[in-house]
């Protein structure tokens, strides 16, 4: 009888450890497979604020990449605009207290179309070093 | 150009008065909060008023334009200012150098109706290169140094940049008329 019951629990056991293996080695199991390539995300555009105060753009230059975002707040009492030297693109007018974001595709030297004496320049790099 | 203000109370002189130097300094008029807030709203309609006239009789693309910014950028000075008096509970009170200002621009605004359409335009810039200079000098000078109350002069610093641009804007126009 001990004798049956043991070839019982050895049975048992087996079959545990038999049904286990596949699970406990699930990792490892598409060890042969090729690996997705890995997702390259598109590096999210940087943010700069130009800021218009005391009828100025300051800073009156700035340096970005391609795709940035450059938002203009107009912390002067009266309207402003920006305006691409060749009026390739302007904000119209951007009343005291406003905004506007323009996303940098070239280098452009700009003004402010409503006060012609305020200007200002952006570059686009390849690259920024910050 | 100034000597168009001359007859009378004459506006250059009054201005050379408000001048700021250690020489004219004790005869600087003196004012109160509510005298200096009745000067800067004087001087911003004195320029809307100009402006006004400008829209009216000029041709030249330039002139309308820079005519344009003086009546919107001065509008938006006289709502904040107006806004300011509002809030401090304050009634601007006319003055000898309100009445001034005032009677000068009525002269002046005289001339600008008077003169040929060949006239208008350089008659119109050289005023406003003169009478920006002027109101530069008397706000400097005058306005801020007087101001007692921090927000008043504040208002007054914050117009200073505006009032240096508009200059600059009319003598690029004054040039370009040339």
């Amino acid at each position: 009888m001990r004798t049956l019951r043991f070839a019982w629990r050895c049975l048992v056991v087996s079959a545990v450890v038999v049904v286990s293996a596949p699970a406990l080695n699930g990792c490892s199991s598409d060890a042969g497979k090729e690996k997705p390539a890995p997702v390259v995300r598109p590096k999210e555009p940087d943010i700069y604020t130009v800021e218009i105060k005391d009828m100025k753009f300051v800073p009156d230059s700035i340096v970005v990449k391609k795709g940035d975002r450059v938002i203009f707040v107009n912390r002067d009492m009266v309207g402003h605009c920006v305006t691409e030297d060749g009026k390739a693109w302007t904000s119209g007018a951007i009343p005291g207290g406003e905004d506007w974001m323009l996303v940098a595709q070239k280098s452009s030297n700009y003004y402010c179309a409503i006060h012609v004496v305020m200007k200002g320049k952006i570059v686009v790099k390849d690259s920024v070093s910050k | 150009m100034i000597k168009k203000f001359a007859g009378g109370a004459s506006f250059a002189l009054l201005l050379g008065l408000l001048h700021v130097t250690p020489v004219f300094s004790q005869g600087n008029p003196h004012l109160t909060d509510p005298e200096i807030a009745s000067v800067a709203v004087v001087a911003n309609q004195n320029d809307i008023g100009y402006a006004e006239i400008a829209q009216k009789r000029s041709k030249n693309a330039e002139v309308l334009k820079f005519a344009q910014t003086m009546s919107n950028d001065h509008k938006a000075v006289i709502a904040q200012a107006v806004a300011l008096v509002k809030k401090l509970n304050v009634t601007p009170k006319d003055n000898a150098v309100s009445k001034k200002l005032l009677a000068g621009a009525a002269k002046e605004k005289k001339a600008l109706e008077a003169v040929s359409d060949k006239a208008f335009d350089k008659t119109y810039i050289d005023n406003e290169v003169a009478y920006h200079k002027a109101v530069i000098s008397t706000v400097e000078g005058v306005l801020i140094p007087q101001a007692q109350n921090a927000e008043l002069k504040q208002l007054l610093q914050k117009v200073v940049p505006a009032l240096k641009t508009h200059l600059a804007h009319a003598q690029m126009v004054q040039s370009n008329l040339k």
